[in-house]
């Protein structure tokens, strides 16, 4: 794949829009079939190991999603280069960072 | 019938107006590229391009009452009046209803638009399988009147860094030819942030297309088989 590859970015949104779906449809399904659960299940779920690597893993979709979606609103209306590279650098920076904000929270509780 | 034109001489005019015309139609008169000819009987400064007049060679391709579309096969039984005529949008006008159609060709003609092989011809012509010929069909009917590029968001957004529904549809055409051998190489071309990626499978493309083809099938196909060879 060359550097410009528009694949490699079609794959990514592809990817994490199925995961994303899969964990909507799952989490419907349990609003559904009972009560919503509290805070303190919420916590339970992340302390466990597997309830913590599926977050981890949908905060990690979610943001590869916004970010081909945020490129791709870039790419095509802002168009001079220097305002280009400060937008998608300042997206870029907002998603990592969010990303360890997550992380962080989820470790602290896993752990 | 009362038409509303899109007028702009940019050697007289200081900018494009709409100009009003009441044109007097015989029973002979059936499609809007009739009712244009009657026009310029009527005001022979107007501008327009036509050639066939059957919908095969692509030149009289506007956008009327807001669709692209071929004046030569658009029936004006049924037409919203003032029907309105404009050049295809997006597109640099050179005069009244004909535009500047260079960077379409540059597109058409970055996607190498012609058989691609280097083995030593055949004593006669190189041979297809009935079942590989078929594979032809929906792409090579294309007649390049432009009338799916104008009308694609993603093209107005970036005309000179994507190729647009009609040179993907040709370039597909090339891609699924059995007697092409350089597949390969116009996946590769393809595979770009800009040429081929921008598309957004808003499908207007398909929607327009006068010949009834659809380039957003075309485009999904490219990047089924990028996806196959990456695989």
């Amino acid at each position: 794949m060359t550097l410009l590859s528009g694949q490699r970015a079609f794959i990514l949104q592809r990817v994490s829009a199925l995961l994303l779906l899969a964990y909507v449809a799952g989490a419907a399904l349990r609003l559904a079939l009972g009560p919503p659960p509290g805070f303190a299940q919420w916590q339970a779920w992340i302390a466990h190991p597997l309830g913590a690597a599926l977050l981890l893993l949908l905060a990690a979709a979610l943001l590869a999603h916004a970010w081909v979606g945020l490129r791709d609103v870039v790419l095509d209306y802002v168009r001079p280069l220097a305002v280009r590279l400060a937008v998608l650098a300042l997206a870029a920076a907002g998603l990592l960072l969010l990303g360890l904000w997550t992380t962080l929270i989820v470790m602290s509780h896993a752990l | 019938m009362r038409f509303r034109i899109y007028r702009y001489q940019p050697d007289r005019d200081a900018r494009p107006f709409m100009q009003d015309y009441d044109v007097r139609l015989e029973p002979s008169d059936r499609k809007v590229l009739d009712a244009l000819e009657r026009l310029r009987a009527q005001d022979d400064s107007l501008a327009y391009r036509r050639s066939c007049r059957e919908g095969v060679c692509g030149s009289d391709a506007m956008n009327i009452n807001g669709r692209n579309a071929l004046a030569c096969i658009t029936p004006l039984e049924g037409l919203r009046e003032p029907v309105t005529l404009a050049p295809l949008p997006s597109f640099p006008v050179i005069r009244d209803l004909v535009v500047d159609m260079t960077q379409f060709f540059a597109h058409y003609h970055q996607i190498r638009p012609y058989l691609i092989n280097d083995q030593p011809p055949p004593e006669r012509e190189r041979l297809q399988s009935p079942e590989d010929r078929d594979k032809l069909n929906g792409l090579y009917e294309c007649i390049l009147c432009a009338c799916c590029s104008s009308f694609c968001p993603s093209q107005w957004w970036n005309p000179k860094e994507f190729i647009g529904p009609a040179g993907l549809l040709q370039a597909e055409r090339f891609i699924v030819d059995s007697r092409d051998r350089a597949t390969a190489e116009r996946l590769a071309f393809l595979d770009d942030v800009y040429r081929l990626y921008r598309c957004r499978t808003i499908m207007n493309c398909t929607e327009v297309c006068p010949k009834g083809l659809s380039p957003a099938r075309a485009i999904e196909q490219i990047k089924i088989q990028q996806l196959r060879r990456a695989s």
